[in-house]
């Protein structure tokens, strides 16, 4: 019992982060319609801001979010007026391409400048809290509580803020948003940015988990496909939960079986996305819709 | 805005950069020799400049280039007989990748026509490479795949410098147990190198009479280990040994420090001989023990690069940074097959190939001989701890220079 008990708890643990990374892939592709396959390397260079702060002046990765957020945004609100204002009312191939050649730059980019070694931070909440047979890490926990205020407030910001109505509006119905004059690239500049500052804080949250090194994006990037496909476009809550699926299905197939657990989980949470799309292709609920 | 839009090109300039970045484009040969060369020997070599291995490739790349240079700037060339011969190396980026590393090696021999082979960094590359190049016979000469596989299939082209797979963890686990270890758990990544260094892992337990008491894998690129690293903290064995590469050791120390997992001792196979490693992780890499190929303390010793430490002063000079065992080890591959082509006295792919058979010296490297499988059988493994934040060499014990610290006291 108590290990079922501690593999719900690294499950959650971990699905916060995953829910975290997923959120900017999902709020881009919602309102946008893009599928931004660099969102994992936004995620890096987020990590990296972080590491960079923790390394030279001894920042702790959770302070590093007042550096992240200002800079990530400002890269994001960039990106999408120079380059992926270009591509949006184009075939969903074209973003793809773009996005994707994004990613080998940056991804190449900080490799030149800091190479390929691994890097690590560490937080000051570290260590893990034990009661009985069960253990909390720490750092984990923080990472979800953060995650999920994040959450809390991108779903405040969305909903009571002016802004948040455009985008919204923007989201539903492009054309009778700009009817009712809003300025759509203005809209979508700023949730790009968003997108991106998001993204940066999950790679902030990321430093203290996992290896911080320049080809970290990818796996990221799936695990977003996926989370998207269980729990629908652009929802907020869609993106945690179905973090936390995902990161339960790894964590229980990890725990429960020996010697091959590890490897059979991350094939289990993939097995679990196929299974979905095919019984059912618009997500799990329903969230996933074609192109504008 | 002219109606015959602008769209086709830009999309075809995107698709451009996008196929030209992917491309593994020629990453340039090493200093062209200059000098008065009778002629030049061309060497081929995939390596991970992109990817997973991109910082182990690195050092290989490192290590090959200072031989090169030394050769042609210093040593006056390989001898061919009466002739002097420059070396000319081709590089491509096998970005980390099985399939990348098996056309490039195509590549350089059908196309580039290369001379000779320099293996690529890893036993599943190594695997994939040596493998066409034994195909088209042309000889390999390697030092960073060390997986058993590499050896077990009777090719007769491919000839490792370094100590095998196996063998990486005899010595460290022979010294931990007579320093009363008794009970162990293994965590590796389930690809060929990891897998041969804890089968060999295994079997020296038993001789050792460790008792094992689970065994993890994990696949390569793997996020997470907490499953893991809870179950073996429930155990609590006296040692844990794990393998991958440098990113699963990052891993590995922060998960443990994470959740309270404490064993006497951590053996892991590559990262803490890394100097980067005890540099990201601080006090948490403290007492971490790692199998080391070669380190520049170690009395190796030869008529080309001295000793050990010349070697690594020589290399600390060029690359501005101290040399790992996996530029030692690619240095002392690139010598091998000078010494092998001088002793032959001529290029022809059977002469040199018998006189590697029958090489039997010693490098600042080590001892080189191989087996008739083609691997080192006479270098034995050292191993290194890191104590207050210094990489120190703790065995074999007569070239240690410090006493291996167990258990790890807190």
């Amino acid at each position: 019992m108590t290990e079922l008990l501690q593999a719900t708890i690294n499950g959650v643990a971990i699905g916060g982060f995953y829910g975290s990374v997923a959120l900017g892939f999902s709020l881009v592709w919602g309102v946008l319609g893009v599928i931004n396959l660099a969102h994992g390397e936004l995620v890096m260079v987020g990590a990296y801001l972080t590491w960079i702060m923790h390394r030279n002046h001894g920042w702790d990765p959770f302070a590093a979010v007042v550096v992240v957020v200002p800079v990530m945004f400002v890269v994001g609100y960039v990106l999408q007026r120079m380059l992926i204002n270009r591509v949006i009312d184009k075939p969903h191939l074209t973003a793809l391409l773009v996005t994707f050649a994004l990613s080998i730059i940056i991804s190449n980019v900080v490799k030149l400048r800091y190479a390929g070694t691994p890097r690590s931070v560490r937080a000051a909440w570290s260590g893990s809290w034990r009661h009985g047979d069960v253990t909390i890490p720490v750092t984990r926990f923080w990472v979800l509580v953060f995650t999920v205020v994040l959450m809390l407030a991108l779903w405040a910001f969305l909903r009571y803020s002016r802004l948040g109505a455009a985008i919204r509006a923007a989201s539903q119905n492009r054309e009778a948003a700009r009817i009712v004059g809003i300025d759509i690239g203005r809209v979508f500049a700023l949730t790009f940015g968003i997108g991106a500052a998001l993204a940066g804080i999950a790679g902030m949250l990321a430093s203290p988990l996992l290896p911080v090194f320049p080809t970290m994006g990818p796996p990221l990037t799936l695990r977003s496909f996926a989370i998207v496909a269980i729990a629908g476009l652009g929802r907020i809550h869609g993106a945690l939960l179905g973090g936390i699926v995902l990161g339960l299905v790894e964590q229980y197939v990890a725990t429960y079986v020996p010697e091959y657990g590890t490897t059979l989980g991350i094939i289990a949470s993939f097995a679990l996305l196929v299974t979905i799309l095919v019984l059912r292709p618009r997500g799990l609920f329903g969230g996933l819709r074609p192109a504008h | 805005m002219n109606i015959r839009s602008t769209r086709p090109y830009a999309i075809a300039a995107t698709a451009i950069l996008g196929g030209a970045a992917l491309a593994a484009g020629p990453a340039g040969a090493t200093t062209e020799p200059v000098g008065d060369f009778a002629g030049t020997v061309r060497v081929g070599a995939a390596l991970s400049e992109t990817g997973r291995y991109e910082r182990e490739g690195e050092d290989v790349r490192q290590g090959y280039d200072l031989w090169a240079e030394w050769v042609n700037d210093e040593y006056g060339g390989i001898r061919v007989g009466d002739d002097r011969y420059g070396v000319e190396i081709v590089y491509y980026d096998d970005e980390s990748d099985a399939d990348t590393v098996a056309n490039l090696t195509e590549r350089l021999i059908t196309e580039d026509e290369v001379d000779f082979l320099l293996g690529p960094y890893g036993s599943d590359l190594t695997m994939g490479s040596s493998a066409i190049a034994e195909q088209h016979d042309m000889i390999m000469v390697e030092g960073n795949g060390a997986s058993e596989d590499v050896f077990a299939r009777g090719f007769q082209n491919v000839f490792g410098v370094l100590t095998p797979a196996g063998n990486y963890t005899q010595s460290a686990l022979q010294a931990l147990a007579e320093a009363g270890a008794e009970t162990m758990v293994i965590a590796y990544e389930d690809t060929a190198f990891p897998t041969s260094v804890m089968e060999g892992a295994q079997r020296w337990a038993e001789e050792y009479g460790f008792e094992v008491l689970a065994i993890e894998t994990y696949p390569e690129g793997v996020t997470d280990v907490t499953a893991i690293f809870t179950t073996f903290r429930d155990l609590d064995p006296d040692v844990f040994v794990g393998g991958g590469h440098f990113n699963d050791a990052l891993l590995f120390m922060t998960t443990a420090d994470e959740l309270g997992f404490e064993p006497n001792a951590f053996v892991i196979t590559v990262g803490p001989s890394n100097p980067e490693f005890a540099d990201e992780l601080g006090e948490l890499a403290e007492g971490v023990i790692g199998p080391t190929q070669w380190e520049s303390v170690m009395t190796w010793e030869d008529e080309y690069f001295g000793t050990a430490s010349e070697y690594a002063a020589r290399y600390e000079e060029r690359w501005d940074e101290v040399p790992t065992y996996q530029a030692a080890e690619s240095t002392a591959t690139a010598l091998t097959l000078q010494l092998a082509i001088e002793a032959a006295g001529s290029l022809e792919t059977d002469a040199v190939r018998t006189a590697l058979q029958e090489l039997d010296v010693e490098t600042f490297y080590g001892p080189i001989s191989f087996d008739e499988t083609g691997k080192n059988a006479s270098k034995p493994m050292g191993f290194i701890q890191i104590q207050d934040g210094e990489i120190v060499t703790v065995g074999p014990a007569d070239v240690a220079e410090a006493e291996l610290i167990y258990p790890l006291g807190e």
